[in-house]
């Protein structure tokens, strides 16, 4: 028997692939694995190939140190004698006005020279063509980028200001390039001359300063400056390599979704991939027995088959691979946003291999294991329906278990992240299993009640109860898909967002003197803010626990190194915020005023290993107070509200150098206010936590949308398990509907008799479906997010009745050509 | 030259199979020699054991004792491949009921049926022998597009497609009127005459077997032969 009449006879074979219900899911189900594996590899292939292709260019340098506090001055002398060009800027928000319009922006300082690597591209006007330049901003001048220039309505020529400084836009800034090394660069972008900053006032205690040095020289020069500096821990390099953190973290973070989602895809794919193959298997015998009768081998019934199989898997792969790369254009145009002057460069075909290694793993692993144990069939089955082979079914098993960990290792970079969503989908399906099993289990006594149609349906799913299992438990897989998808992610953001009030402070007030103190409540009594809190800080650096000098070298953990190298936010308080909860100890009321106590969040407990009666020394300025730990709190630090690590009880830290701080919501109609705050207190830095916590969420908007685009996939594949598992059906009630329908049942009669089967096997599926995704939910809301999660009866109500309701269209549409087919062509076997 | 023998044929099929519990004797020591250009109708009524007698001479199956040839070739030697191998261009089958490939057209049937033959020229032939049982313009069609009495027309085109020394026919016409059925007969007889193929009928139509050059009655397992003219 030669390959050229096994590949002829499987050409023929998948030209007839209309007469085959079950291969055209086959076909689908690989389509849709493959289109979404590919839509996330070549995305990622490009922006791996984007971020790896970046050069100095991304930083604007060779070499950058950046920190929060001051660079030590020595470090431009040591670069400068080992023949190195440096430069230093300084990074900082701040709130420019401009006429009635305010903005939060991302205010750089720099230095002429700037910058050392790439160069500049500004325009004469918002833009205008725009032309390279190796100058910056005169004294006096800024540049502003697009958005800012449309926040605040710019002209060439506008004033604006910043702090008390008062710049004139002289540019369109189009273009730098180190733009984006820290979250603060998401804000729109002023450029200044570093001389103006010295006379703004907003370099003060408090301010949120980032210091950069940049540095260009070869690279063993640079190799030599690393070697011999020996950096604060405050203070990091950053090399080219390690550019845009920012994006490789949401992206990275994003990556970890999207291949979940496409883990999901491809697990589900594989269910209805592993349903149709064994329904095909079944359906073949007949006809390879018949092959054999005249004359084919085993092999060449394997070897036809096998092609066949491959072929269709070809085809799907190919169509699959071309929605794919339509689908990766989608994700990188959602994804746009994250990743500014980041060229991504045209997909890499060979990304597509790890995509058509898929459908491979899901054709050789799920697919091909029915048609091996069918290609055994006795030619004795002509004569004998029952004829079979001892095929066992624990090879299709094993097959199928090795190929779900091919899946695994193949579609996650990770594969502790992929053994828990196998592990969760294998409770989850041990899970269905069990309920549904139940369920069907209590019918038996509804099953001779009610009209001849319910009782047929009922007695349907009794009489082959391990295959209605099967099906609830499959169809259950799907609509568990399908509510995780909508509804609980859904209910997740909601319940999410229903923990922040509707007055969630949106302005943060900070480097307040305390002198400042009185005007300032006066100023904002003026304008109805009455009940302002406002917060003393102090900044405190731990230099003894219990009596014993610590420095970073006493802890080993360097989470805990880095955390004790900085000075302490500390506060003073006889308030504790709803946002704060006690853990341990009482909270202190006024018998504790002067009383050098310790209120320290968990963090400093784990952190450090201390308790209640621990002693901690802190430093602030020339002089030290020891404090006894008197409570433990948790804080929720997302509450937009002012928290701090560490809290005394007030009269203690009095005589410390301080500086206030307070927030408040400030409706979208006061705006004006800040104007006013910023001319009359120039000094204070007013943080507005809207604009901020807008351009997070568009930042989260657009991961959740590329998320939910990949998530569209497994809907997708939810609802090819649930087309997999009717159309496993559709030849035996076929044959049982033609028989019925000979001995004298109506069509209406049939008709709903197998609605009514498929309303209770939808209504068990989703009732299965609902209660997993509950548990889900539960799970992840409580242990991943933190958040309170209760059931959620809507839920329930939408999975039952999408449940019948799916099943019940997806069951007529599969077999209304059946009931109107005459029964004598069913029972001839046509 | 012998074209199918049989020695002592005996099949029980286990209880597990069956269904009881006692192992069920279907053939009882059946001696059988079929001389090539024959044509010989196996007789019994339901149950008698002549599917199970057919299959086995055909290599379907292998007996439980007794040692049976095939076109020469001694069965009992080779394994399914190997029979199968045996039967490709050798043996053809006309089923009872049709068993043709539902999702394969008549032409392709038949072109299966040749190719697996090694006929060269499959297609051409095929075409031809649909031609002859009057299917020249049904070529295209699935099985379902066709009638019963069509459909066994294109299961004869298809036995006869390979060129088979040796035809089995299994109650050719038991899914068949009467009218359709006799014109059935009449096809498979001539073709057989044309290509003079050995054939071996199994039916319990008597006046089906009468056709036949040789009759044989299978009763108790055991097959009796009864002497007859051909008409």
């Amino acid at each position: 028997m030669n390959k050229r009449l096994a590949l002829r006879y499987a050409g023929r074979r998948l030209r007839r692939i209309t007469s085959a219900g079950e291969l055209r899911v086959l076909a689908l189900a690989i389509f849709i694995a493959v289109t979404a594996a590919a839509a996330v590899g070549l995305f990622s292939d490009r922006m791996r190939g984007a971020l790896e292709a970046q050069s100095g260019e991304a930083l604007g340098a060779d070499l950058l140190v950046t920190g929060r506090e001051a660079l030590p001055a020595d470090l431009a002398d040591a670069a400068e004698q080992l023949g190195i060009q440096t430069l230093e800027h300084l990074n900082f928000p701040s709130l420019v006005l401009a006429g009635d319009n305010t903005a939060l922006a991302a205010i750089k300082a720099v230095s002429p020279g700037y910058p050392l690597r790439g160069e500049l591209r500004i325009a004469p006007e918002a833009f205008s063509p725009a032309a390279t330049t190796r100058d910056i901003p005169k004294p006096g001048e800024a540049w502003a980028d697009a958005r800012l220039w449309s926040e605040l309505g710019l002209q060439t020529g506008s004033q604006v200001q910043v702090g008390n400084l008062k710049l004139t836009v002289s540019a369109f800034l189009e273009y730098e390039p180190d733009r984006g090394v820290g979250f603060v660069d998401l804000a729109p972008r002023l450029l200044v001359n570093r001389q103006d900053i010295a006379d703004s006032g907003l370099l003060g205690p408090g301010s949120r300063v980032q210091y950069t040095r940049m540095f260009s020289a070869a690279a063993n020069s640079l190799a030599q400056l690393r070697k011999t500096t020996d950096l604060p821990p405050a203070l990091r390099w950053i090399t080219p390599s390690e550019a845009r953190p920012e994006v490789r973290q949401a992206l990275d973070r994003a990556g970890k979704f999207l291949d979940i989602a496409v883990l999901a895809v491809a697990l589900l794919a594989a269910v209805a991939v592993a349903l149709t193959a064994q329904q095909h298997g079944e359906r073949l015998r007949d006809e390879i027995a018949v092959m054999k009768c005249l004359g084919a081998s085993r092999a060449f019934v394997l070897q036809a088959h096998i092609l066949s199989l491959l072929l269709l898997g070809a085809i799907s792969t190919l169509l699959g691979l071309l929605a794919g790369y339509a689908g990766q254009a989608v994700l990188a145009n959602l994804l746009a946003g994250l990743i500014q002057n980041l060229d991504l460069p045209a997909p890499a075909l060979g990304a597509m291999i790890a995509p058509a290694g898929l459908a491979m793993i899901m054709l050789l692993g799920f697919a091909a294991p029915p048609l091996v144990t069918a290609s055994g069939t006795p030619p004795m089955r002509v004569f004998q329906r029952s004829a079979e082979n001892s095929g066992s079914t624990s090879v299709i098993w094993a097959t199928a278990s090795l190929a779900v960990l091919a899946i695994l290792g193949w579609q996650t970079r990770e594969l502790e992240l992929g053994a828990y969503v196998l592990a969760g989908s294998a409770a989850a399906l041990i899970l269905l299993a069990l309920i549904t099993w139940l369920l069907v289990r209590s019918l038996t006594g509804l099953r001779h009640r009610g009209g001849l149609s319910w009782r047929f349906g009922l007695g349907n799913i009794a009489r082959r109860r391990r295959r209605s299992i099967g099906q609830a438990v499959a169809l259950g897989l799907g609509l568990l898909a399908l509510l995780l998808v909508s509804v609980v992610r859904e209910d997740l953001l909601n319940a999410w967002q229903d923990r922040l009030p509707a007055d969630t402070p949106n302005v943060f007030l900070i480097n307040i003197q305390s002198e400042q103190l009185d005007p300032l409540k006066s100023f904002f009594a003026a304008r109805g803010y009455d009940q302002l809190r406002l917060w003393p800080m102090a900044r405190g650096r731990l230099v003894e626990l219990n009596g014993e000098a610590v420095t970073a070298d006493s802890f080993e953990d360097p989470d805990t190194q880095r955390w004790i190298n900085r000075d302490f936010n500390m506060s003073w308080s006889d308030y504790i915020g709803w946002d704060n909860k006690i853990t341990e100890g009482e909270w202190w009321g006024d018998e504790a005023d002067g009383q050098a106590w310790l209120s320290a969040e968990e963090y400093a407990r784990e952190r450090l290993g201390i308790g209640i009666g621990d002693r901690m020394t802190l430093q602030f300025g020339p002089e030290k107070i020891e404090f006894t730990v008197h409570n433990f709190r948790e804080v929720q630090w997302d509450s937009f509200q002012p928290n701090f690590f560490l809290l005394a009880p007030p009269g203690v830290i009095e005589n410390v150098p301080a500086q206030w701080l307070t927030s408040f919501y400030l409706p979208r109609d006061q705006r004006s206010l800040l104007r006013d705050l910023m001319t009359e207190f120039p000094n204070i830095t007013a943080l507005d936590l809207e604009a901020a916590m807008n351009q997070v969420r568009s930042i989260v908007d657009r991961l959740v949308q590329a998320v939910e685009f990949m998530l569209l996939f497994t809907l997708l594949a939810g609802l090819v398990v649930l087309l997999a598992a009717i159309e496993g059906t559709r030849g035996e009630r076929a044959r049982e509907t033609a028989l019925l329908r000979t001995l004298g049942a109506s069509s209406r009669t049939l008709q709903w008799g197998l609605l009514s089967e498929f309303a209770v096997l939808g209504l068990i599926a989703g009732l299965v479906a609902a209660a997993t995704a509950q548990g889900i939910a539960w799970l992840l809301a409580v242990q991943v997010f933190d958040i309170p999660y209760g059931l959620s009866p809507g839920l329930w109500l939408i999975s039952t009745l999408a449940g019948a309701g799916l099943v019940m269209l997806f069951g007529w549409l599969s077999l209304r050509g059946v009931l109107r087919t005459p029964p004598t062509r069913v029972l001839q076997g046509a | 030259m012998t074209a199918v023998e049989a020695k002592a044929l005996i099949k029980d099929v286990n209880p597990a199979q069956s269904g009881g519990t006692n192992l069920l004797h279907i053939l009882r020591g059946v001696n059988l020699k079929v001389n090539a250009g024959e044509t010989v109708a196996i007789l019994g009524g339901s149950g008698s054991g002549k599917t199970t007698l057919l299959s086995l001479l055909a290599g379907l199956d292998l007996p439980s004792q007794g040692e049976n040839w095939l076109d020469g070739q001694r069965l009992n030697d080779l394994d399914e491949d190997g029979r199968a191998a045996l039967r490709a261009g050798r043996v053809g089958f006309v089923f009872q009921s049709f068993q043709l490939l539902p999702g394969f057209s008549a032409l392709e049937n038949v072109m299966l049926a040749a190719e697996l033959a090694g006929e060269r020229n499959a297609e051409s032939s095929a075409r031809q022998i649909l031609a002859q049982v009057g299917l020249q313009d049904r070529l295209e069609h699935l099985p379902h597009q066709l009638s019963g009495g069509e459909q066994q027309r294109v299961a004869i085109a298809r036995a006869f497609a390979g060129k088979p020394r040796i035809l089995f026919a299994d109650e050719p016409t038991g899914n068949l009127d009467t009218v359709t059925g006799e014109r059935i007969i009449e096809l498979l007889f001539e073709l057989n005459r044309a290509q003079g193929t050995t054939l071996i009928l199994v039916t319990h139509d008597a006046a089906l077997a009468e056709r036949c050059r040789r009759v044989l009655h299978l009763r108790d397992g055991q097959l009796h032969e009864q002497e007859q003219q051909v008409a």
